[in-house]
């Protein structure tokens, strides 16, 4: 077996591993305290990250608890919404300050092209691609260049989506489990809220063992106004 | 007071070239007909240095310019031409200056006194940055500064770049030796009778009486003894720019395709924000204006998001709407319309983060609009209307450092009139984040299977399932005030068998179902 030739350690001295790039970077707080626990400290700053989960897994409200997040933090956020399925009210009561959000409502087609742009702009702390339904169908050179976009910009780009298509590119993956509807009984049943598995997938900067309970995390969402 | 004034040399030669770019460093001559009935045949009224040279002159017929160059193009100018290149001139002078006064349509005066602030180098500074402007606008110009209006006409006449001295012993020294065809210039009398006195140039007629002149040759030639000696007394009138910029050109023939028509567009659009540059504005609206082929206008404004300086996205803009909408006959001119703004600037906070540069904020928020649609870009707020599904687009304003603590703006009627910022309390970190609706827009019509407690299935476009736990009705009703806008509605919120809860609605009137859209 051949020995692989030692570095020279002027060299070594330069070289970064991914994990502690990414640390120096820092993470973004997601406004709920289990998932930033989960994802040891938030989102990751400057990278492309993929939320995925399917219809009712409380996709949604961590997107925009990230969004309220970064506004009330003074930080410029931007949301891409393929079918425009926003609701203010509802948004409003997430705690996003409706005037300082950026709302791009487009089609599917032109969803990764209107999130570039945004990009483009520089300046941007967050840029959420909301995808809905539809199934991200962006070649793998589009992923890489939103990363790189999102490196050079300093920008979380977190791509919410029913199902993974970043890959390798995206930096932190939380996969949502089926949500359980939760409702109140007394007398004629009225909803109340759900509760969701999530999971910490694997993304492109995370190396090492972890505990299978390290990488879950119960989250409750609450229908209350 | 220094009053420059600005002049352009051949203003149809340059008015043609500046639709033309490609034919500069050519030999080019401009060929006008005569209005006379006599003198109908086109013949060429001004040249260029290059046609010059090669044996080209004023006068001359098409056919007999084009014998003498082999190489030379004969452009014809047009009123447009001439409209574009004089607004190109005034925006040079407001490049400068507040207000300026617009002579003939090749000239241009202002006040020059406050630049030596901008210019401590001198007033040489500022001609030669004048003329760099203006040759950013596609205009080579004459600059002279001088006390008055009519000693700096004077010596734009005779130099590329003049300064005279305000003192009069200088000025007239400065003066002397412009010839007395250009001291008398449009007065070709008073220039013969100086020349039968044995004059030659403006120092000549200074060193004569003025009231003796002017007893001889009347008001003209007082006016000329006095401007000799670097005395005017003409009143400069400044004004304020107009509202809008405008751009025009003719075409040689008509245009029914988008494509070539968009080079025509993006060319004005190009000119039009190099002179909105100039003056440090961006373009906040566009109208444009085509004349139709054999008769007939079409105006239409083309919506912009944001003030931009950016042509693509202009172009963009413009190329949309005209396929939206496209003119009904082949199009023969257009004059473009842009409407001046100043882009937003901002001081930045160093306890904050610095947000999206203003102008590209600007530019990138017009081009979204060009990609999704105008109304699909903004800050989404909450409809003035009960419905739920309810929502509206307003400007998008980035955080500003001089944001005070966002305050949240409550309605006792809507609980939440989203109008205002929003509660930083309710962004800190929770453990049971907020459901919200992922909506339908417009809601989905559905078919729902019902028994005495509610909904038991229901089946759309997409989803079709059985529904395993119904809560509601939840009764909504309003804007019975408004003419054929009133609604009764029951909402439920359904669990289907898919795993979702769905928000799904019977309209009262008339009994049908719709989706809303899914709890998320």
């Amino acid at each position: 077996m051949s020995s692989r030739p030692a570095l020279d350690p002027a060299l070594l001295s330069h070289l970064i591993s991914a994990q502690r790039l990414e640390d120096r970077r820092g993470r973004r707080g997601s406004g709920i305290a289990s998932l930033d626990r989960l994802l040891g400290g938030g989102w990751p700053r400057a990278s492309l990250c993929e939320l995925i989960g399917r219809r009712s897994s409380g996709r949604t409200a961590i997107l925009y608890a990230a969004l309220a997040r970064a506004i009330a933090a003074g930080e410029a956020a931007a949301l891409v919404d393929v079918g425009g399925g926003l609701d203010p009210r509802r948004a409003f009561a997430a705690g996003i300050a409706l005037r300082r959000l950026l709302w791009v409502r487009c089609a599917a087609d032109v969803a990764a092209k209107a999130a570039d742009l945004v990009l483009g702009a520089g300046g941007f702390d967050l840029i959420a691609l909301d995808l809905g339904d539809e199934r991200p169908r962006l070649p793998a050179a589009g992923w890489i260049r939103f990363k790189h976009g999102a490196e050079k910009q300093g920008t979380t780009v977190l791509v919410a989506a029913p199902a993974r298509a970043a890959g390798s590119c995206a930096a932190a993956v939380v996969q949502l489990g089926p949500g359980a509807p939760r409702f109140v009984a007394d007398g004629a049943p009225l909803f109340d809220g759900l509760q969701a598995e999530a999971t910490k997938g694997r993304g492109a900067h995370e190396h090492g063992p972890e505990s299978e309970e390290a990488r879950c995390a119960s989250l409750a969402f609450s229908c209350r106004s | 007071m220094r009053i420059a004034c600005v002049f352009v040399p051949q203003l149809a030669l340059q008015a043609v070239l500046r639709r033309t770019p490609e034919a500069r460093g050519g030999p080019v001559a401009v060929l006008e007909a005569g209005t006379n009935k006599a003198k109908r045949v086109a013949r060429v009224t001004e040249i260029s240095p290059e046609a010059r040279r090669a044996g080209v002159r004023a006068g001359m017929t098409g056919a007999q310019a084009a014998a003498v160059s082999a190489g030379l193009r004969l452009l014809t100018v047009t009123a447009a031409d001439r409209e574009a290149a004089s607004a190109a001139l005034a925006d040079v002078g407001y490049a400068f200056a507040a207000a300026i006064e617009r002579g003939d349509a090749d000239r241009i005066f202002f006040d020059s006194e406050d630049l030596a602030r901008l210019y401590p180098a001198g007033e040489t500074a500022i001609a030669q940055a004048v003329q760099a402007v203006a040759a950013r606008v596609g205009l080579g110009v004459r600059v002279a500064i001088a006390a008055s209006k009519g000693v700096a006409r004077l010596a734009t006449r005779a130099h590329e770049l003049a300064l005279i001295p305000t003192a009069a012993g200088p000025a007239r020294a400065a003066l002397a030796s412009i010839p007395v065809e250009l001291l008398a210039e449009g007065e070709p009398d008073l220039a013969a009778a100086f020349r039968r006195w044995g004059l030659r140039a403006a120092g000549d007629v200074a060193a004569l009486p003025i009231d003796a002149v002017g007893l001889r040759l009347g008001l003209a030639g007082a006016r000329a003894g006095r401007l000799a000696r670097g005395i005017d007394d003409e009143p400069f009138v400044p004004r304020l720019p107009d509202d809008a910029l405008e751009e025009a050109i003719e075409l040689d023939y008509p245009v029914a395709e988008l494509e070539p028509f968009s080079f025509v567009l993006r060319g004005l659009i190009d000119r039009a924000l190099t002179r909105l540059r100039e003056r440090s504005l961006a373009c906040a609206g566009l109208t444009v204006r085509l004349e139709l082929d054999p008769r007939g206008v079409d105006v239409r404004a083309v919506p912009i998001a944001a003030p931009t300086g950016d042509a693509a996205t202009l172009l963009q803009l413009a190329r949309l709407d005209l396929a939206r909408r496209p003119p009904a006959a082949p199009i023969v001119g257009v004059r473009l319309l842009a409407l001046p703004a100043r882009v937003r600037a901002t001081q930045l906070d160093i306890l904050r983060p610095a947000g999206p540069a203003p102008d590209r904020l600007a530019a990138t928020i017009a081009r979204l609009a060009a990609l999704v649609g105008p109304d699909n870009v903004g800050a989404p707020t909450v409809e003035d209307t009960w419905r739920e599904e309810g929502v509206a687009v307003t400007p998008f304003e980035p955080a500003r450092p001089d944001d005070g603590p966002l305050s949240l703006t409550l309605s006792p009627l809507r609980g939440a009139r989203a109008n205002g910022g929003g509660d930083p309390r309710a962004a800190n970190e929770t453990d049971e984040p907020r459901l919200t609706i992922r909506r339908r827009r417009p809601p989905e019509e559905i078919e729902v299977l019902l028994n005495r407690q509610g909904p038991v299935a229901f089946r759309g476009r997409e989803t079709t399932a059985r529904v395993l736990i119904a809560a509601g009705p939840y009764r909504l009703s309003g804007e019975w005030w408004r003419e054929g806008e009133h609604f009764s509605r029951e909402y439920w919120d359904v669990h289907a068998s898919d795993g979702a809860v769905y928000r799904v609605h019977q309209n009262k009137r008339d009994g049908r179902w719709y989706l809303d859209g899914y709890y998320d």
